[in-house]
């Protein structure tokens, strides 16, 4: 059984200004792990992050990292930092330099390493994020996209075990986010644990290997996305939307073209798999329904041999 | 403004080491400074542009432009110095005559303006040299090594880097108002450019404290530590530079006898 990295038991939260923002929240994340984290705007998805890595403090409860409670004493918390990275929204905020290459210096420079070490680190950073040909542009002049390749490079130089990403693919265009989620696939290939904060319930269901659904402060589902987004009263609950694979398929199952105990692909790819193997599928789509009986065993039979490859 | 810097940072002399250009462009200044005629300050003023319109190639409308900025005010400057108000109106060049006080030009008043004229343009176009080819943030890789206090260059770092987001901000909130009719009277303007004033201050104090956290969430301890990049320092650079100024000295010398002479009057 893999140990859990980061969890938070029954923590509590208020902002100044009376805002109660975790309500005795508690989740536990897996090692290496890709785990997405769901909820409406205002749920507590960012206040929670900011916990993680012990910039804010729970007034209640505790956080645990590597097994460890957190202590909130300058050497655990630098050493939390640096294995706890989170690359922010807005890559605005997160960009203080005019250069992007001292930018990305910052955080391993923190560390103590070597000058030879960090400017490692930097290139390897750039290389991971494709920005090396951005180095010598300063960040004012870069865009949107670009900035956001420049935050993530920015946290992924310090090595973190765990990396952290407020939504992430807010603002990007779909070719930009194919490519970010790309990029978190390697990041998790390598052993990192991953966490992001979504609203594209799509992107969620297809990369996530684990998913927590925050309400008002608190955990209000979790599981494998295929039991998460299956969970009507849930996502009714939680404002969430269904995936499109799940809604589709549900729809092929409720008509009888699908084996109600098939599993649903993940992905958009395992889907067209799933057809494309069905052969004659697209033909029989027109029948007459009083042929519908014979059809649908045909159907179900020749289904149940491609739930193989689903 | 933004010319300057987004010319700094497209030039071609930008892969030059930023410590070659800083010791030419302030060596040539004190050349200048120091020079009693006025004929090392036109050279030099020549030499900067021909320097900054063909080897780093800046157009040169742009250059001229960006010279006739502190030239026009250089003008008045010196308009002030050639006046002059007298009781002895044949000292005076040209002169009119109010009630036995002269106002007018005299002889040795329109020397030490012109002089001060080509001196002050000639430190200009030094320091534009040095601006339109030296990015901010390498001329504070200089200023580092000079031993300039670290919390002065983060805060000019921090300073450089911020104007680009606060004109940002302030471009949206501009834009957000005038969309929905905000300046489209002379009193809805005077409220909209108030509010954008009120809003942009919070806004920075909103986006300082985000920027602290993003900072912590790096181990920020309240030091800047940026790693600076490496270029390449070039003999043949310093020789030429060093050749050019040699020249300058020398013609100062042959013509005004002393770099720290007596402004020639």
């Amino acid at each position: 059984m893999a140990k859990y990295i980061i969890e938070a038991e029954e923590v509590q939260f208020e902002y100044p200004d009376g805002t109660k923002a975790l309500k005795g929240l508690s989740l536990a994340i897996k090692e290496g792990q890709k785990v997405a984290i769901l909820g409406s705007n205002g749920a507590g998805k960012s206040t929670l992050f900011l916990h993680f890595n012990g910039i804010l403090r729970p007034q209640r409860g505790k956080i645990r990292f590597a097994g460890k409670d957190v202590r909130y004493d300058h050497a655990f918390l630098m050493n939390l930092r640096k294995n706890v990275g989170i690359v922010f929204q807005d890559p605005d905020t997160q960009l203080f330099s005019a250069s992007v290459f001292q930018e990305i210096s910052f955080g391993p420079l923190n560390l103590g390493l070597s000058e030879d070490l960090v400017r490692q680190r930097v290139n390897e950073a750039m290389v991971a994020t494709e920005i090396t040909d951005l180095q010598h542009k300063p960040t004012h002049f870069l865009s949107y996209g670009q900035k956001k390749r420049v935050s993530i490079a920015d946290v992924l130089a310090m090595g973190p075990a765990v990396l952290i990403f407020d939504e992430p693919t807010a603002c990007l265009d779909p070719m930009l986010t194919c490519h970010i989620m790309e990029l978190f696939d390697r990041i998790s290939q390598k052993g990192k644990t991953v966490i992001l904060s979504t609203h594209d319930v799509d992107m969620a269901y297809s990369w996530a290997d684990y998913i927590f659904v925050l309400k008002d402060g608190t955990v209000a589902g979790e599981g494998p996305p295929e039991k998460v987004f299956q969970d009507e009263g849930l996502l009714r609950q939680t404002d969430l939307t269904t995936p499109w694979l799940v809604e589709v398929c549900c729809e092929l199952k409720n008509r009888g073209w699908l084996a109600p105990d098939a599993p649903i692909p993940r992905t958009k790819k395992e889907f067209f798999e799933c057809i494309q193997s069905e052969g004659d599928f697209s033909g029989r789509r027109y029948l007459p329904a009083t042929n519908s009986g014979e059809t649908l065993r045909q159907r179900s039979s020749s289904l149940k041999i491609v739930k193989g490859s689903c | 403004m933004f010319n300057v810097d987004q010319y700094a940072y497209s030039n071609r002399l930008r892969v030059v080491h930023p410590g070659e250009k800083f010791t030419f462009a302030i060596l040539t200044m004190v050349i200048c400074l120091g020079s009693p005629s006025m004929v090392t300050p036109l050279v030099i003023v020549f030499l900067m542009a021909g320097t900054v319109i063909f080897r780093a190639g800046i157009p040169w409308r742009i250059y001229l432009k960006l010279m006739s900025l502190p030239a026009s005010f250089l003008v008045i400057g010196v308009a002030t110095v050639a006046l002059s108000i007298s009781r002895h109106p044949q000292n005076m060049l040209y002169g009119i005559t109010l009630g036995g006080v002269a106002i007018g030009v005299a002889a040795d008043d329109l020397g030490t303006a012109a002089n001060l004229f080509c001196k002050s343009l000639g430190a200009v176009s030094c320091l534009y040299f040095l601006s339109l080819t030296t990015p901010m943030v390498e001329f504070m890789l200089v200023l580092r090594r000079l031993g300039l206090p670290s919390l002065l260059i983060e805060l000019m770092s921090l300073i450089y880097r911020f104007i680009f987001v606060l004109l940002k901000t302030a471009d949206d909130i501009y834009t957000a108002q005038s969309s929905r009719l905000g300046y489209i009277s002379c009193k809805r303007s005077y409220l909209s450019l108030g509010q954008l004033a009120a809003n942009l201050f919070i806004k920075a104090y909103t986006s300082s404290q985000i920027l602290y956290t993003t900072l912590s969430s790096r181990c920020y301890t309240g030091e800047l530590k940026v790693l600076e990049t490496h270029y390449p320092v070039s003999r043949k650079n310093i020789i030429v530079m060093a050749i050019v100024d040699l020249l300058l000295a020398l013609i100062t010398l042959s013509d005004g006898g002393g770099i720290f002479g007596k402004i020639h009057n």
